[in-house]
């Protein structure tokens, strides 16, 4: 690409930005104002809800269940993905069942989880874990089934093997899938949070979006959306980050 | 790994599964878990207490309303972005910001722009499978030889030509990829969006969870688990009858 064209794309997402708030304005024009508030009258009630502290503090504590439920998914995820990608026994074996499971609907566990977990913090942590588990899983085992078979075998014939050999060549070779389904699955833990407040008992940014609906307070309702979308960025760009400072060997373009 | 061996470990892992659950549904009670021999002998009463099916029906046919209204939709877009270099920086940050947004924090705000029927649910299984579609058909139209519509240029062929002729058929693939995965999202949706308003099939799921045994709870889950694999599996069988090169360069 030329430098033209580059500084050309920079210049469009300013243009991007500005020309989809203008349409939005004008949008918010033609129809009455609690349906679709105006872009201004949202930035207005972002500043609002974050100046008096109930916005972040319902997002802090909406962390609490998405972390644990995030970090015990990895936990379950990464292990049993790297079994799968070695094991094509234990791949064949277990892929109908996994992929039965896939297919049901995450939030259709919900009234299951309510009965073993209850309506609360538990229960929420059930579901950040079943709506991750299965992205993180699938990305570690189409990486570790992939890995380059020449590595795999030069290990082998130079006699490594056991946990040396996952340590060293296994775990090294994963991490660039490791890493892709970590952010993949943050994505999801993200999208968790919010679908696990509103599901369960509403409690932190779930409850303020209950609230506010019932109250057709559409500003409100927008500026939560938002910061949950752009925490969800944010987040996904922070694993992508991490992966860089962790493996600085490997370069790839973002996709 | 020969057939026969596959075939073996298949049916094992699913035997294994369906045995461990029947001990684990036995010890642990149908409060709590119920056995798939429960399940079974329950699931015909079930089915028609509920009205599953025709309840299921009614769901899906608003499913594919804003099913294919996203597809068609997301083709559009997805290849106008992956053609045009203006309208992908123009679209590009709305689309990121779409793709991640929850479509669970979605219902409450499109209950007061649709209201509680055929237009609330249509609209959100529309916005969770359109992102889907677009961005595996942007990632297509990116990725497109050159060639193929230097020369469809080169032989005067038409703006609307070259679409449909060229770039619709170059991109066939990858639109069947992204329509794969946005059907998934789209039965995730509608769920999502009947079980909070506890309508249609998504109501059931939330009824039958409020019984005091977990069987019917179950046997609802399976219903929709087996209508996602035979839908999936219609739409992989669609793009082997319609484009047999797709699954050789797959596997190549």
């Amino acid at each position: 690409m030329t430098r033209l064209a580059q500084r050309k794309e920079l210049l469009l997402f300013p243009v991007s930005i500005a020309g989809g708030l203008a349409l939005w304005e004008m949008g918010s024009r033609l129809v009455p104002s609690s349906l679709l508030p105006p872009p201004s009258a949202v930035a207005m009630r972002l500043l609002e809800l974050t100046a008096d502290g109930s916005l972040p503090l319902a997002l802090l504590s909406s962390l609490q269940h998405m972390v644990i439920g995030y970090l015990i998914a990895v936990a379950l995820a990464v292990p049993i993905g790297i079994l799968l990608g070695r094991s094509p026994s234990a791949a064949t074996a277990l892929e109908p069942v996994l992929n039965a499971l896939y297919a049901i609907p995450p939030v259709a566990f919900v009234p299951f989880l309510i009965v073993w977990f209850g309506l609360y913090m538990e229960g929420r942590i059930a579901l950040v874990v079943a709506m991750c588990f299965f992205e993180i899983l699938i990305n570690v085992h189409q990486g570790v089934k992939n890995i380059d078979r020449g590595l795999i075998e030069t290990a082998v014939s130079f006699g490594s093997r056991g946990v040396p050999f996952y340590r060293m060549v296994i775990l090294p070779a994963s991490m660039p899938f490791i890493f892709t389904g970590l952010r993949v699955g943050m994505g999801r833990a993200v999208n968790a949070m919010i679908t696990a407040e509103l599901f369960f008992a509403a409690v932190n940014l779930g409850e303020m979006l209950k609230n506010t609906g019932n109250a057709f307070d559409t500003a409100s309702m927008f500026a939560i959306i938002v910061t949950v979308s752009v925490f969800g960025l944010v987040c996904q760009e922070g694993v992508r980050q991490a992966e860089r400072l962790a493996l600085p060997w490997h370069h790839r373009e973002a996709p | 790994m020969t057939t026969l061996r596959k075939w073996v470990l298949r049916f094992g892992g699913i035997a294994s599964v369906l045995v461990v659950w029947e001990i684990a549904g036995q010890i642990l009670g149908e409060n709590l878990f119920a056995p798939p021999s429960l399940v079974i002998a329950d699931y015909v009463e079930m089915a028609q207490e509920y009205n599953l099916f025709h309840e299921l029906a009614g769901s899906l046919r608003q499913l594919s309303l804003g099913y294919l209204g996203g597809c068609v939709a997301g083709i559009l877009l997805g290849a106008a972005m992956g053609r045009s270099r203006i309208v992908d920086g123009l679209l590009q940050p709305w689309v990121s910001m779409m793709f991640a947004t929850s479509i669970a924090s979605l219902v409450p705000l499109f209950i007061i722009f649709f209201g509680f029927g055929l237009a609330f649910r249509v609209a959100i299984v529309f916005i969770s499978a359109i992102w889907y579609v677009l961005l595996n058909t942007y990632h297509g139209a990116r990725g497109i030889d050159v060639d193929l519509i230097q020369t469809a240029r080169a032989f005067d062929a038409s703006r609307s030509q070259t679409f449909f002729k060229v770039l619709l058929p170059a991109l066939y693939p990858y639109i069947l990829a992204g329509m794969r995965n946005g059907l998934a999202h789209a039965i995730r949706a509608m769920v999502i969006a009947e079980m909070y308003v506890i309508i249609g099939f998504g109501g059931i799921v939330y009824n039958a969870g409020l019984e005091v045994t977990t069987a019917p709870l179950i046997g609802v889950l399976l219903t929709v688990m087996v209508v996602g694999v035979i839908l999936t599996e219609a739409l992989k069988w669609l793009g082997r009858k319609t484009a047999p090169w797709y699954e050789m360069r797959q596997a190549g």
